[in-house]
């Protein structure tokens, strides 16, 4: 209810009906205001209006003077009384306008140019009195009369007649009464530390509000979209006993790219592609061993020349299949050195990734990626199905896959989504098993599944508010407050 | 992944009847492969990297008839031990471009669609597995408008009637004016030298490579027979891309004959075809992918992939096609077995589930410091690691250092290092929302980065700010020490100085005597940088979890 409305319907229910002049006295409102007030009430049912059909008599400038100053022929007659006046002596229009309404009534005669009243008796002189004090009444806004009593005057432009519609009075409906919390209780308003002790709440009711009264929310602070469906992630893999790693952005190019078997000439490697880094610019490879097992490997893979320095080069990891490779590289080096595991291992990794994009609203340079590894003996490709359409299915998220190729697994596939109610599918990650040439597990009878996955592409699937990935970046203020728990 | 176009009709030609535009699109998606679109006149296929033989429309229909059981096409040779051209190799080419092969095809009946395809597919084969012409280029001739003896050295800058034109002209103009001349001069640069390694005959050069071949050996509908050479930096490329050629030329029907490579020190006949083999324990390739295949089913399997296969013992000897470069070892045939059987029938298995998972000892401190920050009114955001050093140094007033990771080849100025500290993130961020209703409170727990003796460094970091025209440095440090004590850190503050902050309203956060971070009122000099109207406070520090 608007503070307006509410003032008038408390001063109504006090004062039972009221009239408007007195209704806007009371609440201090103009009557611009207390209309449009009512008019609300009105509609909600709150207040009762009386309206009435009546005419309205205004007073012309010259009919208003009259009603301060006299009508001229009554001022005239009492000039008159008993004496003689020449109409020479006349001195204003006002004198000579009474002398001529005092003639058409034949209350005076003129002879020899003077006037004199007639005697026509005290009821003449009493029915001036009478008809002066009309429009006293009219000025003083008091008029109970009809029109037929001010013909005279409305024939003389002294008054003109207005028929109006207004409001009589005003009264309070049950409704009203409920909308205030009731009839006769006294309320209970604003809950302070008194009434709680005192418990004088108990005597009273409490006043109500109107639920249905728009007012400004609430904006709760909430963890941002992305790293509430990593959080989602990280315990979708530990539910199925994956345990955390993690390992470093800025990368050689050994781990982030030889390692995973992508050849030293593929485009992947080109500037156009990877951020390479030029502070620092090159860590030379501390696994000698582990290096030259690759160097090898890729010599008899891909009939290339194989350059350290080129291994050396930092760039920022295109993928977080590095750590998974490192984790590979420090298990299988334990192994050697005697370590027990309990098979299978499963691990996971969530972290940024990073392509040398030119950065606007379509495009940017940094994303999260998640990854997964298993390694144990006799593993097969429907493992890894079945454990990523577990993960998949724990986002409310259907899976299929196809077969594909990355440098590193052989088998490998592809899993996409389909897009709920269209034809079209998204693509969400590569998966496979990893070469023996890079895990070098065969003679432990090892083997190992891994994968890797966009995951702005999983919220792009699931909240489907989110129309493209930069804006989950800027953190717009009025971006991250409409936000919703999906 | 490369996107390759056949022209429609031509592609359905050969993969003869009963193929329509839904068919295909089944099965390129088995084989592993997209159908990225298709209209009345062309399909555009997106293939994986590594099959490259499926860049040539003859090559790409023989896989897939292959693959739907309409043709077993498995392999291929030479039986006629005469070579058709003879190639001398000087050694004057060793320093820029050593390695040349080729092949000679007889009885070639090209039509518009069959030389359109040849040559978009050695454009294509290029570009990809070529490497932009610098790996392998590959030249298609006229055999019958040249001798057959060639000699490939690096020559003086002579004059030869390049493709296209109709006047002679030199190497050096060539790389002046010629589109592909200025496309690929770098590839016969080094240093300061320039090189003209060409392929001659007795009456001149009929290509000068790597870039162009010459008018008189132009393919034309007419021609018949055919000489390919191949040259570049690998012979063993060179190499088994002629075996590659090869299979499409006897696909189109050619007879295919071998040509002499006469190096300084040994002489060759190519396309090689090496039968090679790759044993296939049938029981291992079963358990890696998950199914039962059977040796009834297997052979047929390998023959839908385009291997001859066949049974030895309980090992299974599959015959590599000549034309698949890709294939090095036991696992890729294993994945070809697992293709042909068919992702779709491989049944996700279940796996033991028995030790218990678990989070880094840092995301569970992330997750601590977020739950506190959140329950003092702060939103989480997340922004790039990735600035530049106005936002980082100059906007806050901090003096730009030498401590950023930094990057060699950024694209755009926006992008040059990495941050090394949260703050500016945030700055940013709250400058684009000025416009939103106050206070805004934001933090981000993430990583910042470093070069610290010479290495990489990585820390986690918490970052927060809060705008509020009501700011001011008491209300920075209660949210200071409502973290802390939230999570548990012991701290103490003491007074600081920090460009971004304003004098006197800025102190650090010691933990055991040791600084951690900061916090105060923020610069006005560093609100209006960033564009934020109100004032605020700010805090900072690390959250490594040690």
């Amino acid at each position: 209810m608007h503070k307006y409305e509410l003032l008038i319907l408390k001063s109504v229910r006090g004062a039972g009906k009221q009239e408007l002049s007195r209704l806007m006295e009371s609440v201090g409102l103009g009557k611009d205001e207390t209309l449009w007030a009512l008019e609300n009430l009105k509609k909600q049912g709150f207040v009762e209006i009386e309206y009435v059909d009546s005419k309205y008599f205004a007073l012309s400038d010259e009919g208003r003077r009259y009603a301060e100053n006299g009508l001229p022929e009554e001022r005239l007659a009492k000039k008159l009384g008993e004496h003689k006046i020449m109409v020479s002596e006349l001195k204003s229009d006002d004198e000579r306008i009474g002398m001529q309404w005092l003639k058409a009534r034949g209350l005076i005669e003129i002879k020899n140019g003077a006037i004199k009243l007639v005697d026509a008796g005290d009821d003449a002189g009493s029915k001036l009195i009478k008809e002066g004090a009309l429009l006293k009444e009219i000025l003083s806004g008091n008029y109970t009369g009809n029109e037929d009593s001010l013909s005279d005057f409305i024939k003389r432009k002294l008054v003109a007649v207005r028929n109006i519609h207004y409001i009589k009075s005003v009264a309070i409906t049950e409704a009203g009464e409920n909308a205030l919390g009731g009839k006769h209780a006294e309320m209970t308003d604003a809950i302070d530390r008194n009434i709680i002790s005192s418990e004088s709440w108990k005597n009273k009711e409490f006043k109500t509000y109107d639920v249905n009264v728009p007012i400004e929310k609430s904006v709760p602070a909430m963890r941002h979209p992305l790293k509430r469906i990593i959080e989602h992630i990280k315990d979708a893999y530990t539910s199925m006993g994956f345990q955390e790693i993690s390992g470093p952005a800025v990368e050689s190019s050994f781990w982030n790219f030889d390692s995973l078997f992508v050849p030293q000439d593929h485009p992947a490697r080109d500037m156009q592609d990877t951020f390479y880094i030029s502070n620092p610019e090159k860590i030379a490879v501390k696994e000698i061993e582990y290096m030259n097992r690759i160097k090898k490997a890729h010599r008899n893979a891909w009939h290339t020349a194989w350059k350290e320095d080129i291994a050396s080069q930092m760039v920022l990891r295109a993928h977080t299949t590095s750590v998974s490779a490192r984790y590979v590289y420090d298990i299988m080096n334990a192994i050697s050195k005697g370590a027990y595991y309990d098979f299978p291992i499963r691990l996971f990794s969530v972290g940024r990734v990073f392509r040398n994009e030119a950065i606007d609203y379509k495009h940017l340079a940094d994303l999260y990626q998640m990854d997964g590894l298993i390694i144990g003996k006799n593993l097969t490709m429907s493992n890894l199905f079945d454990t990523l359409k577990r993960i998949y299915d724990s986002m409310g998220i259907k899976i299929n896959f196809k077969p594909s190729y990355f440098p590193f697994v052989e088998p490998g596939a592809e899993f996409y989504a389909q897009l709920p109610g269209s034809d079209s599918a998204i693509e969400l990650g590569g998966a496979g098993m990893l070469r023996e040439e890079i895990t070098g597990m065969k003679r432990n009878r090892l083997s190992a599944l891994a994968w890797g996955a966009g995951i702005e592409r999983i919220l792009l699937v699931k909240d489907t508010s989110i129309k493209s990935l930069p804006e989950l970046y800027n953190n717009n203020m009025g971006w991250l407050r409409k936000r919703r728990l999906i | 992944m490369p996107v390759i176009t056949f022209k429609k009709k031509y592609l359905y030609s050969l993969l003869g009847s009963g193929i329509d535009d839904k068919k295909l699109n089944e099965q390129v998606i088995k084989m592993g492969f997209e159908v990225e679109s298709l209209n009345e006149d062309e399909v555009l296929l997106e293939i994986t990297p590594n099959r490259l033989d499926l860049i040539d429309a003859v090559g790409f229909a023989r896989s897939m008839k292959n693959f739907m059981h309409k043709s077993k096409k498995f392999s291929y040779s030479i039986d006629n031990p005469e070579t058709a051209v003879e190639i001398t190799v000087d050694s004057s080419v060793k320093k820029i471009r050593p390695y040349i092969s080729g092949l000679a095809a007889f009885g070639v009946k090209l039509t518009e669609d069959s030389m359109l395809n040849l040559i978009n597919f050695s454009e294509k084969f290029c570009e990809t597995y070529g490497r932009g012409r610098k790996k392998i280029a590959i030249g298609m001739h006229n055999l019958d408008k040249m001798k057959t003896q060639l000699v490939y050295k690096c020559d003086r800058d002579m004059d030869f009637v390049p493709l296209g034109e109709t006047a002679p002209m030199k190497y050096s103009k060539v790389l002046e004016s010629n589109d592909k001349g200025k496309k690929y001069s770098n590839l016969i640069t080094n240093g300061k030298s320039c090189y003209y390694p060409s392929l001659s005959d007795s009456e001149g050069a009929i290509a000068f490579i790597p870039i162009l071949n010459s008018e008189r050996t132009k393919l034309t509908e007419d021609t018949r027979n055919m000489f390919v050479d191949i040259t570049g930096t690998s012979e063993y490329a060179v190499n088994k891309v002629a075996d590659l050629l090869a299979a499409t030329f006897f696909d189109m029907g050619a007879d295919v004959r071998r040509v002499k490579i006469k190096y300084p020190n040994k002489t060759i006949d190519l396309p090689e075809l090496e039968k090679r083999y790759i044993n296939i324990n049938l029981a291992k390739a079963e358990t890696q992918i998950g199914v039962d295949i059977g040796f009834n089913n297997v052979i047929s399997l390998a023959n839908k992939m385009g291997y001859e296969a066949a049974l030895i013992g309980n090992i299974i000897r599959f015959r590599v096609p000549e034309y698949r470069l890709d294939v090095i070892g036991e696992q890729d045939v294993i994945e070809d077995i697992a293709i042909g059987y068919g992702y779709d029938y491989i049944n996700p298995l279940s796996m033991f589930y028995s030790q218990q998972g678990g989070v880094e000892g840092q995301t569970i401190l992330n997750r601590r410091a977020a739950e506190a920050m959140i329950g003092m009114g702060f939103s989480e955001t997340a922004s790039s690691y990735l600035t530049n050093e106005e936002y980082n140094f100059d906007k806050a007033r901090l003096r730009r250092d030498r401590s950023a990771i930094t990057m060699k080849n950024p694209k755009t100025e926006t992008v040059t290092i990495m941050r090394t500290w949260i703050l500016p993130s945030l700055f940013k961020s709250l400058g684009m929302s000025a416009h939103e209703s106050m206070p805004q409170r934001i933090f981000e727990v993430d990583m910042a980065f470093s070069v610290k003796e010479g290495m990489p460094a990585e820390s986690y970091r918490i970052g927060a700010v809060s705008i509020d025209p009501k700011s001011n440095f008491n209300e920075a440090k209660s949210y200071v020490e409502g973290f802390l004590d939230a999570i548990g850190i012991e701290h103490s503050i003491s007074s600081y100085e920090h460009k971004s902050f304003i004098d006197g309203r800025c102190a650090e956060i010691r933990v055991n005597g040791k600084h951690i971070g900061f916090f105060g009122e923020i610069h006005p000099e560093v609100l209006k940088n960033f564009g934020i109207e109100e004032p605020g406070i700010a805090f900072e520090m690390d959250l490594s979890f040690k």
